[in-house]
Order: structure tokens, then C-alpha cells, then sequence
């Protein structure tokens, strides 16, 4: 065929009523004609019609045959049945609408979740040659990872021989003053290569050289994109400016780019990064010995992350002779950057929400096969005249596959749509585990994954009745159609309406089990009893503070003029708020060298365990006589004195004496003999909430000074309103400093749920669009089977039966379904519980309380959505009934 | 693909059109007759055609076809009953086709005739 023929044949294709017409006329013109002729030979105009037609032949096939010659057939067929699709939904809105939403629902929810999972679990890391990225940690136990020290950081760095590039990150932050405002500036601490490792290059200036990676290197910083915006007003001079942090110049050397960096936590509560420092080690870090370092590395092309792992640990291995005797035992593990980003429990969350949402997919279908079956028994008559006026069946199989794809297609729309507004809702909910590098976003990918489904959703609803059409015999079609049923597809429905009692049913199981596990995680005592309590952190300067003096001297001015406050019931400095994670130390008792016993270490000034209401047990809390020329004290709680009882043996831990170290705000850490002095009850400082009390030493803040500081203040009203007051009155004592991080002590509660709320509240949505399918899916089985036999109903009222008989004679077979449902439907909720499991909390994943509820909560809801037609049997007047033709 | 040839006219006592030759037939028709319309070729055809019959409707496919293909061109015209109609003519390369045409045609047949002549 030559290309100017196809080419005409294309533009035929959008000219085809046009053509039809032209040819319409032609025909007409010629038809005319040959009757003209005729008649000038004399035949009458009846016989001059005729034979004009039979010589012309048959016009119909005629047109059928220019319209395959002319264009591009097929085409035509769909562009015809999409047009007659659209009639139809346009003369059925209702079914429409319905339709369309419960796809949009299904589609909707789909495309959202995909989008969330893409972006944390999927989508490469945005840097180049992702896989390369490694994290570096220290391995105590084969189980447990700790950060490093700068010891071994350097050494091992020195020795190993497997990186393009390596950095030592940590945590920092500062207190920048930027128009007149105090701000604090979270931070990294990084060595000169951070940015190769990650390979970034700045879009202004440059990363970091190494001699800005050494004791008494010059003061420089690189800043964020959204530092760079935000602070700075995306100043274009800004290499020419400095950053004052922390009262130091510091010289901006470059700019990083935006993207994943503009969104790098180091934990949930903090902001995002906006300076990093060369970390330029000291010789007293050095010595100190503290695990605080967070290597990443690149790996050198073809290492892999095992060779890389076994060179590390020989490395390691090589200064046996420097480090501690006790930790010559720990490992090194290597981890793949992009898995340590995404938490466990946050993975785990995500694949459940996956799965639940699949899960109202495949109900969303079943519900749509049931309403385009429902709707082929109404059109089983039209269906049997269009085959009965020669309409061939692989047509009209087209036919009904293009109006299912037609509903996939805007059910496809509407759920981007959907799913778009559902993401922007979202964003701000997240929680905060999302790693920095996940960029939520409806993309390609996405779009694709929508246009998947849509192609699913199609086949899966247009195949059911496409086949029963093409299955069924005309006769019988047409003979059924005027009974206005067919038992067969009463069947399949009732088959359908049962998985999908199943499927909701696993879904209202898994949210029972969640939410009771939630509720359990909400119970869980984190020790404080105080309600309205103010939390914030205070940090300050080394330079503005260089004695542990100055700082002791803050913190009582501080104090005072906070306790001082109207509305301020008792306020108190520390180290760390609860559940916000705390350091780590060992704890002796003399006279003991063999036992040395892990603790939680927490710096607490006086007033913390009133202020935060945690109950004293025994003895007393610290006071303001509690100072470094005092005696060195300890509190310990509940979980470390049973520790104390099992371990060494210490019946009355008050009065006890044992050995913590004195860590020294410009000294270098030693360890003393401490006495204990009071047992108050568990605190929780780990942000999960699931895991054991842990065992915790507390030590005054005046005999362990830290430049940074929590605020913790309870008052009589609401917390977050004395927060103003109290940033003025920092602003008098230093107005360098700043008060940030400001939140109440529930805020801090309500983020060690995240993670486990959110899978909780997502499957419970689910389990509620589910069970609301399920019931309209039911509530159209029975009204439908109430009015296919009207007839019958009247009949048997006739002849004396009364409401009771009707309601079991409709019910009986959805009575059965719905039971046959909720038995596959249970047999699921256990099958489903493997992947919950690690989710739930105090919760066995076969509770059968949770169990027993939902089911009959499912029950209940599928009778009355069952019982609403079902009264309507009731109601049918026999004389009315037989009289009609239904 | 001639989809056309299966709507000619099969009746037992009538010749069928040999395979390929309505194109050939409609544009020497338009050569000869100059600008037709559709009535006009198809009984043109039947007059020239004497035994053979065809379907005046297959024709329009046909017509179709051959505008698609570039070699007939149409333009409106008046009818013998005063209405608007389209006046089919033979474009410049529809006279090149149709020299082709009957090339291949006159080779065809000479062949046939060659083998039906070497028959004993």
C-alpha cells in the first residue's frame, strides 16, 4: 500500500461522518439517476426504483466495504465503541459515577501509596553510582551497631584500602545570629571528602580542601540550597560573606545543590541541615575515645561491600594494640547507604500499606465486575437484538471490553487526580522516618504504575462479562433477558460478593490488630506524669562559655528567671528529654572487676524529676546542693537497681557507691566512685516505645556541665503559651543564644508513634472502604434477587407465606455467602499476620478478641445492607406482582 | 488486498470480472469519456463491458481507492437531474497508472495466450 494511501487512510479516520455522507449523497445522486433512465424507457416510478436498486446491489454492504477500503477499520470500530461507551455511561449517570469513583478509590489509593513506596524503597538514591555508598559502623554485639571513634576513624581510614573517598559525619549544631535573631543551625561535622563520597559538586564555590581538615585549620563552612534561600535571600555574593556561628566567623565556601540535602535530618525532631563543617580533629578527641563518629564511604570500583568489610576489619584488627581491651572484640559492619536510611519499622509500614491498598484494589474490581454483570443482565436483551441484526460477537466482545476500558481509563484520571491531592494531604503527615534522599512526587514512574492498573482494572472487569456473552447462546440470552435474570450469573456475583466479604474482612482484622496494638503502645508508661510540660533545647557556646563555671552560672540564672515566670509550676535543665535517646556508659561497683554493667547515661539538673513528675521511689533527688564541689552523686532507676539486686548483689542501691565517669566540660573525662542517693521510677529515654525500660544512671548537670541543653518546664496552662515569655527571657541572660526545638512533652510522645500510627490509620481507612464495597456489593446481590423474584414472592404470599418465609427465602443464599466469607475471610487475617507481625505491640497476631469483633462487626454491617432490599420483599403486594410481567 | 472483487456479482450466468481489472476499466473509462461521474462510469463499464455484470455499488469503493491513490481526481458537478455530484477525471499520474496498467495487462494476457497457443 502505497504511503499516500495510508496517509489519506489516517486522515479518514477523524473524516469518517463526512465521508459517510458525501458517500450518502453519491449513492442518492446515482440511485436517481439510473430511475431517471429508467423511466425515460418507459417502466412505471415503482418498477424505474426497483431496478435502479437491484442493479445498483446491496447498499448496506456496499458501505461497509467503502468504509474498509477507505480507512483504517479497526480504529473506526474503537473510536465507534468509545462513542457509544460514553452514550451509555452518559445515560446512566448513577452507574457512572459509581463506577468511576469506586475505580478512582481503588486507582487513587494505589497510585499515592506506589508513589510513597517508590520514592523511599525503590528510586535510587539521588547521587551518582548510588550502590557505591556505604555506611561504616562499629559492631559490639553481632546484633548491634555503635558509631566510632575518632581513634579509629583515622587509623582505620589510614589503612584501609577499599574507598574513593571517606568522611567522618556527626551531628552539630550552632547558634547563628541572622537579623538580630538568634537561630539555631543544625549541622554536620564532616571530613574534607564528604562531598566526594556523595558526589555533589557545589553550584557555587567549591567543597572543602584538606588543610581545612586540621586542628587550627581556617573557619569555613558549606551551606545548603535552602540555607543559602531562606537565610541568606539567595544572596549571589554570598562566597563574599561570612556565617557567624556560634560567635565564630565562619568563611561560606560554597553552596551546595537543592535537592536531597535541603532535606537531611539527622533525627525526626530536628530540622534539615544548613551548614557543614570540616571536622578538623583535635588531639583531645583523639585521646577521648567516644563513639560519636558516622563514617560513609564510596567504595572503589569493583570492591564489593564484603572485600571492603574484610579489609576494614583487618585494618582494624592491625591497632589491637591502641584501643581499649574490653572493645577488641567488636566488629566493623558495612551497610548499604540507601538501607540504613529507611528504618525497619518504616519499611515494614510501608509494605503493609502496599498490601492493604492492593487489597481495596482487587475489591474495587470485584465490586465493578458485580455492578458491569448487574448491568449485563439489563442489557442481555440488547445485547441478543444487536447479535440477532448480525452484529458479529467478536464485535460485540470489542464492544463491552472498550466500554470497560473506558472506565479504566477515567478511573485511571481520577484516581491521578485523586492521588495527587491525597500526596499533597500527606506530605506534611508523613512521618518523619522518610529518608532525606525520598522525594515524594506523582512522576513518570507513577504515571506509568496508574496506566498499569488502569490496563488491569479493564481486563479484570471487562473479561467476566465479555466472556459470559460470548459463552452464553443467543436463544437462551434472549429468553432470559425477559425474565429480566439469569441464575448462573447469580451465581458469579454471589462468588464475588463472598471474596470480597473475605478481603475486607483481612483488612478489618489487620486494623483491629494495629489499633489495639496502638492503643497498647499509647499505654505504655514513659514514666512521666506531669501533663502540661514545655520542652526546648537551649544550647551554648564553648567560646561564649568557656568554663564549666560560666556555664554552671547560666544555667541558675536561666533557671531561676524561668521558675520566676507566672504560670511556671517548676522548670529544669538536662542533657536529654525523655524518649529522645541519651547516651550510653558502663556502670562498676567497687570491689567488683568483673562485672561491668551498660547503662543509659543522663545528665539531669535539679527539679527535672518533679518538673517532669517522675515519681521518687527511695531516697531523694538532686538538689541545688548537688554542685561540682559537692559529693559526687548518682540517682538510679528502677530497671538498673533490679540490676544492681541480680548482678551485684546490691540489696539497697540507695547508699551504694559505684564508678561512672566524671565527664568533663574542659577536662579529660575520668571516672570516680559515685553514691547513690535515690531510686525514682522508669523513664523512658528510647524513642521505641516497644523495647525493654532500660537501665539508667542519672548524675547532676552541675557535676557533669554540657553546652547543650534541654529546657523542661511544667505549667499550670497551655505549654506552647509561656514559650514567648521564655525566649525573652534568654534574650536578657544571652542574646546569642537560642531557644529552639520548642514542643510539649506529648509532641515528643506522639512522634515515638510514628511509624506504627500511620499503617494503623492507613489499613483502617482501607478496612472501611472495604467493608463499605463489600456491603454496597451485598445490598445489590439481594436487591437484585428480591426484584428477579418479585414474582415468585408474590406467588408464595398468594398461597400464605408469611414476612418470616420471605426474608429466609431471600436470605438463604446470602446468609450462606457472607458466612462462606468470613471463614476464608478469618482463615486470611491469619495468612496476613506473618506480615504484621512485627508491627503489633503486646498483641498476638491471632488475638481472638480482635477477631471475634470484626467479624461480627462485618456480619452486621453485611445483614444490613442485606436487610434494607429484604424488607422490600416483604412489602410486595401479591396482586401487584403477579399482575406485572417482572 | 482487493476486498472489492468479493462483492462482484457471482451469479452463475454471468462472466466474472477478471482479478484486477476494475481499476484498469475505470480509468480507460476516464481517458476515453474525459470527466464522469459515478453513474456515468458504471454504465459506461456495463455498455463496454456486454457480458460482464458487476454491482453498480462496487464501484465506489473502487473510486475511493483510486482518489487515495492519487491517479482520479474529483471535482462537484451538476447531474443529468439537476443535483450536485462529484465529477470523477483521470489525474497526470493516473495516466501514467493506467499506461502501466494495461502494460502488465497486455503482457498477462500474451502470456496466457502464449501458453494456451503451445497447447497440442
Amino acid at each position: 500500500m502505497s504511503l499516500r494511501r495510508q496517509l489519506a487512510r489516517a486522515i479518514a479516520l477523524f473524516r469518517g461522518r463526512q465521508l459517510d455522507r458525501e458517500l450518502d449523497e453519491e449513492i442518492a445522486a446515482h440511485l436517481e439517476l439510473a430511475e431517471h433512465e429508467a423511466r425515460a424507457r418507459g417502466l412505471d416510478p415503482v418498477a424505474a426504483r426497483q431496478q435502479a436498486l437491484r442493479a445498483f446491489g446491496g447498499v448496506d454492504q456496499m458501505k461497509e466495504q467503502h468504509r474498509d477500503v477507505r480507512s483504517v477499520r479497526w480504529a473506526e470500530n474503537i473510536a465507534r465503541d468509545v462513542r457509544y461507551g460514553i452514550a451509555g455511561l452518559r445515560r446512566d449517570p448513577l452507574f457512572a459515577v459509581v463506577a468511576i469513583g469506586v475505580l478512582a478509590l481503588g486507582i487513587g489509593a494505589n497510585v499515592a501509596v506506589f508513589s510513597l513506596v517508590d520514592a523511599v524503597l525503590f528510586r535510587p538514591l539521588p547521587f551518582p553510582q548510588p550502590d557505591r555508598l556505604v555506611r561504616w559502623w562499629e559492631a559490639p554485639t553481632p546484633t548491634s551497631t555503635n558509631s566510632t571513634t575518632v581513634l579509629n576513624f583515622t587509623s582505620i581510614a589510614g589503612l584501609s584500602q577499599s574507598f574513593d573517598a571517606l568522611s567522618a559525619e556527626a551531628r552539630t549544631s550552632a547558634t547563628a545570629v541572622i537579623e538580630g535573631e538568634p537561630v539555631r543551625l543544625q549541622g554536620r561535622l564532616v571530613s574534607a571528602d564528604h562531598f566526594r563520597v556523595f558526589g555533589v559538586v557545589p553550584v557555587l564555590g567549591r567543597g572543602f580542601i584538606a588543610e581545612e581538615d586540621r586542628a587550627g585549620g581556617p573557619a569555613v563552612v558549606v551551606i545548603s540550597h535552602a540555607a543559602w534561600q531562606t537565610r541568606f535571600g539567595g544572596d549571589p555574593a554570598i562566597l563574599a560573606r561570612t556565617l557567624l556561628l556560634d560567635n565564630v566567623p565562619h568563611q561560606i565556601v560554597g553552596v551546595l545543590p537543592a535537592g536531597a540535602f535541603d532535606r537531611d535530618k539527622a533525627r525526626p525532631q530536628d530540622d534539615a541541615a544548613s551548614f557543614w563543617k570540616p571536622q578538623a580533629f583535635t588531639e583531645a578527641q583523639l585521646a577521648a575515645g567516644s563513639h560519636w563518629l558516622n563514617p560513609v564511604g564510596r567504595l572503589k570500583p569493583g570492591i564489593s561491600i564484603e572485600a571492603a568489610r574484610a579489609d576494614l576489619l583487618a585494618a582494624r584488627q592491625r591497632i589491637d594494640d591502641i584501643i581499649p581491651a574490653w572493645k577488641r572484640s567488636w566488629s566493623v559492619v558495612l551497610e548499604p547507604y540507601d538501607e540504613q536510611l529507611v528504618e525497619s519499622r518504616f519499611r515494614q509500614a510501608l509494605y503493609v500499606a502496599l498490601a492493604g491498598v492492593v487489597v481495596v484494589l482487587a475489591i474495587a474490581c470485584a465490586n465493578l465486575t458485580n455492578l458491569l454483570l448487574a448491568r449485563g443482565v439489563a442489557r442481555e436483551k440488547e445485547l441478543a437484538v444487536r447479535a440477532a441484526l448480525g452484529a458479529g460477537r467478536h464485535r460485540m466482545v470489542a464492544q463491552l471490553l472498550t466500554e470497560a476500558s473506558l472506565l479504566g481509563i477515567l478511573g485511571a484520571v481520577a484516581g491521578i487526580v485523586l492521588a495527587e491531592v491525597l500526596i499533597r494531604v500527606a506530605v506534611p503527615l508523613l512521618p518523619a522516618a522518610m529518608p532525606y534522599t525520598a522525594e515524594l512526587r506523582i512522576d513518570a514512574r507513577a504515571l506509568g504504575w496508574a496506566a498499569a492498573l488502569g490496563v488491569f482494572v479493564s481486563t479484570a472487569v471487562g473479561i467476566l462479562p465479555a466472556l459470559r456473552l460470548s459463552r452464553g447462546s443467543l436463544a437462551t440470552s434472549l429468553n432470559q433477558a425477559s425474565r429480566g435474570s439469569s441464575s448462573s450469573n447469580d451465581r458469579i456475583r454471589r462468588v464475588i460478593v463472598g471474596a470480597t466479604v473475605a478481603a475486607s474482612l483481612v483488612l478489618v482484622c489487620t486494623s483491629f490488630l494495629l489499633f489495639k496494638s496502638l492503643v497498647r503502645l499509647q499505654q505504655v508508661d514513659i514514666g512521666v506524669r506531669a501533663p502540661r510540660v514545655l520542652a526546648a533545647s537551649v544550647d551554648i557556646s564553648r567560646e561564649a562559655y568557656p568554663t564549666a563555671e560560666a556555664a554552671s552560672a547560666f544555667y541558675r540564672r536561666f533557671v531561676e528567671r524561668v521558675r520566676a515566670m507566672p504560670g511556671v509550676e517548676s522548670a529544669s535543665l538536662s542533657a536529654d528529654l525523655p524518649l529522645e535517646g541519651t547516651g550510653g556508659e558502663y556502670l562498676r561497683v567497687p570491689g567488683n572487676a568483673a562485672d561491668r554493667l551498660t547503662v543509659r547515661f543522663k545528665r539531669a539538673g535539679d527539679a527535672y524529676f518533679e518538673t517532669l513528675g517522675i515519681p521518687v521511689i527511695a531516697g531523694r533527688t538532686f538538689t541545688e546542693a548537688d554542685r561540682a564541689d559537692g559529693e559526687l552523686v548518682a540517682i538510679v532507676n528502677e530497671a538498673l537497681a533490679a540490676d544492681l539486686r541480680r548482678i551485684f548483689g546490691v540489696n539497697d542501691p540507695v547508699g551504694q557507691v559505684v564508678d561512672l565517669p566524671v565527664i568533663g566540660y574542659s577536662t579529660p573525662t575520668v571516672r570516680r566512685p559515685m553514691r547513690i542517693v535515690g531510686i525514682v521510677a522508669n523513664e523512658r529515654v528510647s524513642p521505641d516505645l516497644r523495647a525493654e525500660a532500660d537501665s539508667i544512671a542519672y548524675v547532676p548537670l552541675l557535676q557533669a556541665p554540657i553546652t547543650w541543653l534541654k529546657l523542661a518546664a511544667r505549667v499550670a496552662g497551655e505549654p506552647l503559651a509561656v514559650a514567648p515569655a521564655v525566649r525573652q527571657v534568654l534574650r536578657e541572660i544571652d542574646s546569642h543564644v537560642a531557644l529552639a526545638d520548642v514542643q510539649t512533652i506529648d509532641d515528643i510522645k506522639s512522634r515515638s508513634l510514628s511509624g506504627l500510627r500511620e499503617p494503623a490509620w492507613l489499613i483502617g481507612m482501607f478496612a472501611a472502604l472495604a467493608t463499605a464495597l463489600a456491603a454496597l456489593g451485598l445490598y445489590g446481590v439481594v436487591a437484585h434477587a428480591v426484584s428477579a423474584r418479585r414474582r415468585e414472592i408474590g406467588v408464595r404470599m398468594a398461597l400464605g407465606a408469611d414476612g418470616g418465609d420471605v426474608i429466609r427465602l431471600v436470605l438463604h443464599n446470602v446468609a450462606i455467602t457472607v458466612a462462606v466469607g468470613t471463614l476464608a475471610g478469618l482463615a486470611g487475617s491469619v495468612a496476613a499476620t506473618r506480615i504484621t507481625q512485627s508491627l503489633l505491640f503486646e498483641v498476638s497476631s491471632v488475638d481472638p478478641a480482635a477477631f471475634a469483633v470484626a467479624a461480627i462487626g462485618l456480619l452486621t454491617v453485611g445483614l444490613i445492607a442485606a436487610a434494607v432490599p429484604a424488607r422490600r420483599a416483604v412489602r410486595v403486594d401479591p396482586t401487584i406482582a403477579l399482575r406485572s410481567d417482572g | 488486498m482487493r476486498l472489492y472483487m468479493s462483492i462482484i456479482d457471482m451469479s452463475k450466468d454471468k462472466a466474472d470480472l477478471p482479478y484486477g481489472t476494475l481499476d484498469l476499466l475505470v480509468l480507460q473509462t476516464l481517458q476515453t469519456m474525459g470527466p464522469l461521474h459515478g453513474y456515468a462510469i458504471a454504465r459506461r463499464i456495463e455498455q463496454v463491458s456486454g457480458s460482464l455484470r458487476l454491482s453498480q455499488g462496487s464501484l465506489y469503493p473502487a473510486l475511493i481507492r483510486l482518489e487515495q491513490q492519487g491517479w482520479i481526481g474529483t471535482k462537484r458537478g451538476i447531474s443529468e437531474t439537476n443535483r450536485q455530484v462529484k465529477v470523477y477525471s483521470l489525474t497526470r499520474s493516473g495516466e501514467k497508472q493506467l499506461q502501466v496498467e494495461v502494460e502488465r495487462w497486455e503482457q498477462a494476457s500474451a502470456l496466457v495466450a502464449r501458453v494456451l497457443g503451445a497447447r497440442p
